[in-house]
Order: C-alpha cells, then structure tokens, then sequence
C-alpha cells in the first residue's frame, strides 16, 4: 500500500465536504479532463478575517480528496493571510506523506485554497487582480510536480527557459527522452498555462 | 472475509492441483532432461507428454510449441524471431492502436530500426475495421499482429476473417495472435484461424507465473533471439522452470477439461455483475460489446462523474480487487490508450473499472460486490461536482 494511514483515513472520511449555502468565495481548479477536479468554498469574518467555514467538493482519487480534506481542516479558523502561506508541502506533510507521483494533488487542493481566498480579497477591494507577466509564467509552472520525485520543475531546475512575446509562452524543459512523464509533463505545462487568456499560442520545447 | 479477486486478466491464483503438479519437480525430479540418461530421460518423456497437452488444446502438433518463459517472453520470440528471420520478404507490418503492449512496444521497436507500420483503428466496441486492414496490405507486408481477446474491453476480433483477408493479398503474410486473454477463455483452433504464431500464458489460467507457450506453425520459420544452450527448447535457450511447465498443463487440462462448463459459469457471472449494475447504479456506459462477441472473462464499465482511483481504493479496503483504466492509477500517469481509441473522453476513462473473473468466483462475491460498489459510486459521487452541477 502506497498511501499512509492518514490519507486512508481522510480518504474514506473526508472533513468539511459538500458545498457551502451562499459562501463569501469559491474556486475551482483543475477538469475532469486532467483527472481530477476540486472545488473549495468559504465564508469570512469580515471583521477578523478568519476563515469561519470552509468545504470542498472533489472529483479525484484518493489523494485528492484527501488533501483537499485535510488543507481544509488547516485552513479553517486562520486568517486569509494565514491560511494563504500553507504550501503543498504542508499539506502533505500533514498527510504523513504522499507517493511522489501524487504531489500534484496536494498542489491543485492548495492552489484551489489560494484561489477562493484571493477571490475574496478582489471582491473585497484587499487586493488587486494579478496582473500578467512572466513571472505569474513561472510562479505557474511551480504547481507542475514531475511525478518521479514529486518536486515541481521550477525547483528541480528542469525548466531552461521561460518566455512570454507577443501572446506566445515559450517554455525549454529538460527532460529525456525515454523519460515515461515526458507527455505528461508537457500536457501539464498547457493545463496550467492555458488558463491565461493573455496566452495564446504555448510553445514547449524539450 | 475471504478476499475477492476480479483481477484475473493480470493474473490468477494457482490452482491447487497445479500445485500439486509442480511439487515433485521441485522436490526429487528436480533434473533437466538428458538422453540416455534414466532421470534426464523421464524428465523427457514428461516435457513430451505437457506438451502434447498444450498443443491438443489449440489444435496443433506437440512439434509446433516452444516453451516459454511467459507470455511477454513468447510474444516476443514470436516477432523478434519472425521478423529478423523473414525481413527480407518485406518491411512492412499490421497492427493496430488498442493491442497488447507486447504487441505495440515490439512494432515501436522494429519501427525504429527501419520497419514500415500501420497501426489500425477500432470502431467504438474495440473491433478492428477490416476494411482499413484489407486497404492497408502491401506487397512487402509480411506480419500482421493482434491480440485476439482485447485485454481491455474483452472484445474478441474475427480470426477467421482477418485470416480470409490476408489469403486475399495473394502473398504469404504471417498471421500472430497474442492470445493471453484469450486462452482457457473462448475456443481456440490455429488450424481452421489460420494462425501462424501465438502466444499463450499459465498464469492467467491459474498455472504458475513465469512459463508460457509459443505457437510456430510448421513452415513458419523463426530466427533465435536468445542465444545459449538448449535445454529444454531450441528457441528458448537456457533452463525453463521444469516445475512451473508440470503446473502449466496441469492448469490446460483443469481448464479444457471442463471447457464449456467452466467458460459458461464464468459468462454467467459477468453477466450477472453487469445486469446487477445496471439494475442499482445509474449513469455508466458499458465498454465493448455486450455478449457473445465479449470474452466471458471480461466486464469494462466506466461511471461517470467520478474517478475510478477513488472506486478502486474503496473496493481494495472493502476486499475487493479491481482494475482501473484512470490516469492517476496508470505508470505514466495517462489515461488508457484502448479506452480513448474506443472514443471514450478523458473522464470516462478515468471513471472505468475492470472486473475480470475466473471459475473460482462466485454469485455471492458479486451479490457483495455490488452492494459495496452501490455505496462506493452513491458516496464519491456525492463529493463530486460535476454530479451536482448535472442534476
């Protein structure tokens, strides 16, 4: 069995899942295409800015939900700028582990997390919409986990290039030939990029 | 309770006579045959005598299999060999896009080294178009490859036909058959298909792992891909588990034996899960064809909404083993190629669960499986969102 105790148990009961009656944010991130899908929805104390109530719904595998289960457990009672700054790491951490091939899955509950908070703040004037540039390029490509070692490509120093002209994302990735995740992180990159509506054309290169 | 196992087209438990017939090899007939020589000449006769057996159940000469260590070993002596011996009567070779990976990683291979593929299409069942494969021989096609019980979906393609259409190109194309999900499984006659080379396992008929069985029809010749010394047989140099063999025809005569009883109970049962399903959970789309035109081993159903890592780990801790066609269960986290060239979209491929049965299930293990599949499908489908956005 690859999967601690603790996912198990997330896994079969999850906490703070279904959806919550006129939340204050919601996010969903991922598509049933990519295999897994998660929305999270909360309400906020306006005045103390702790998140009160948090749920999630999941369309996912065992991590998914699991991690999903759990980032909501942590999120719940913190402040939005608390509950912003828990990383995947954490996440799976708090998990007692994840296979490394599962790391996106802790990725896609935290970035959901990072989505419905930052909805909030637009909503609430707290913060601005973030403006597009290279560096939103990069900080995407951090949440593309190679599965192997379950580290992003960012850190595992895997992407050579990143380049953003004229509605064109150019992206050098080093990775073997033979690799098995060679599609699969390629598919990834344009999961994650493709969102941006300033992108119109991804070229990745490998 | 007892584990229940619907993995059988992975592999099998062992019959217990088959283990019983293994044990003296192991024990004090543990020699390689030797002429001459008293033990080495019973150990001979023995080989003789399993395969004899192996070779009455497809309709061959016992002169005609090669013992194998496995089916991934026979498949590929079968087109390693073929293909180094025969290439110069041509390069070209006929597979298709939802064959066993045996199959298409040993064409991706010879592709590489200057061979010519076409890789066929199949219609929404997972049969083959006999058309494209009628309009796809050439006159240097000299090997056309497919795997007669589709690992998948269980769709049996038309041997005898394949076999009517490659006469028809008025020159020799060599005919292999991956027939691991299909022995034991539905009736076999290389004679009257027509077929030249085939591979068979014994661990996916509850024999031992490690051993299988090449098909070379007399007249059909093949170059060694192993060299080394000939033990036991001339193509599969070195030593063969003596034992594992002794378990393999023990395992071909329990499943011949008994052939209609055992492959109609079976038939039974899968029917039985499928009409249980459809009776108790809604929203699923069956994968391949209903019927006789299906292995009886075999039942592919994708639920929609959610994703079938999750029903498989469910079902694991209920007991329960199953096999998912999801992304997130497969090595290179993709989701199955049989299923998407099938025209299934990326979440009915993720949502797919495979139930595949031996003789040693039974009506209550559905009867269980079904219950726990009902609660299994109700609860990750309450978690999903795209559920509730569909209702």
């Amino acid at each position: 069995m690859q999967y601690s105790q603790k996912v198990l148990d997330h896994f079969m009961k999850p906490h703070n899942i279904g959806k919550l009656e006129n939340p204050d944010a919601t996010a969903t991130e991922g598509s049933p295409a990519c295999g897994d899908q998660v929305s999270i929805y909360i309400k906020v104390n306006p005045e103390t800015m702790v998140i009160d109530d948090i749920k999630f719904q999941s369309y996912g595998c065992a991590s998914n939900i699991a991690t999903a289960s759990i980032i909501t457990d942590m999120a719940k009672g913190k402040t939005l700028k608390e509950a912003k700054k828990i990383s995947w790491k954490e996440a799976a951490d708090a998990l007692d582990g994840l296979p490394p091939v599962k790391m996106h899955c802790s990725v896609l509950a935290v970035d959901t997390l990072r989505k419905a908070i930052k909805e909030y703040e637009v909503k609430h004037h707290l913060a601005q919409k973030d403006k597009f540039s290279k560096d939103l390029i990069i900080d995407e490509l951090k949440k593309v986990i190679y599965p192997k070692v379950g580290e992003d490509i960012i850190t595992l120093k895997m992407v050579k290039y990143v380049g953003f002209l004229e509605g064109v994302a150019i992206i050098d990735v080093d990775i073997p030939k033979f690799d098995k995740y060679r599609d699969n992180i390629a598919e990834e990159i344009r999961e994650h990029l493709e969102k941006f509506t300033e992108i119109k054309k991804i070229k990745i290169t490998m | 309770m007892k584990r229940i196992y619907f993995d059988n087209c992975v592999t099998s438990k062992p019959a217990p006579e088959v283990i019983e017939a293994m044990l003296p090899y192991l024990k004090e007939k543990f020699y390689f045959p030797q002429n001459f020589v008293l033990e080495g000449s019973e150990i001979q006769n023995d080989l003789e005598r399993f395969r004899k057996i192996i070779a009455d159940s497809i309709n061959s000469k016992s002169e005609e299999i090669h013992f194998t260590n496995g089916g991934t070993s026979a498949n590929n002596l079968g087109i390693k060999g073929f293909l180094t011996e025969n290439s110069d009567k041509g390069t070209h070779i006929i597979t298709s896009v939802i064959d066993y990976p045996d199959l298409l990683t040993n064409a991706a291979f010879f592709e590489k080294s200057g061979f010519d593929i076409t890789y066929l299409g199949s219609d929404q069942e997972g049969f083959l178009d006999l058309d494209e494969l009628e309009a796809a021989i050439r006159d240097d096609t000299i090997l056309f490859m497919t795997t007669m019980v589709n690992h998948v979906v269980g769709t049996v393609q038309p041997l005898t036909e394949i076999r009517r259409i490659l006469d028809r190109s008025g020159h020799k194309i060599a005919f292999l058959v991956d027939a691991g999900q299909a022995y034991g499984r539905i009736p076999i006659d290389v004679k009257t298909m027509g077929i030249d080379l085939m591979s068979v396992s014994a661990h996916k008929i509850h024999g031992p792992q490690g051993v299988g069985a090449l098909f070379q029809r007399e007249g059909i010749s093949l170059s060694p891909t192993k060299h080394g010394v000939n033990r036991i047989d001339n193509l599969e140099t070195g030593g063969i588990s003596i034992a594992s063999l002794a378990g393999f025809a023990k395992a071909v005569e329990l499943a011949f034996d008994n052939f209609n009883d055992n492959t109609s109970k079976i038939r039974q049962l899968s029917n039985y899960l499928l009409n249980k399903i459809e009776e108790n959970i809604p929203h699923i789309i069956l994968n391949g064809p209903r019927g006789e035109k299906r292995s009886p081993h075999n039942m592919n159903i994708s639920f929609e909404y959610i994703e079938g890592e999750a029903i498989m780990m469910m079902l694991d801790l209920a007991g329960i083993t199953v096999a998912t066609g999801s992304a997130c269960a497969s090595q290179g986290l993709k989701p199955n190629y049989v299923l998407m060239a099938l025209g299934r979209d990326h979440a009915q491929s993720h949502g797919s669960i495979k139930f595949t049965f031996s003789r040693y299930n039974t009506k209550k293990e559905i009867d269980y499986t079904v219950q726990k599949l009902t609660e299994v499908i109700s609860e990750l489908r309450s978690r999903s969102p795209l559920y509730n956005k569909e209702l």
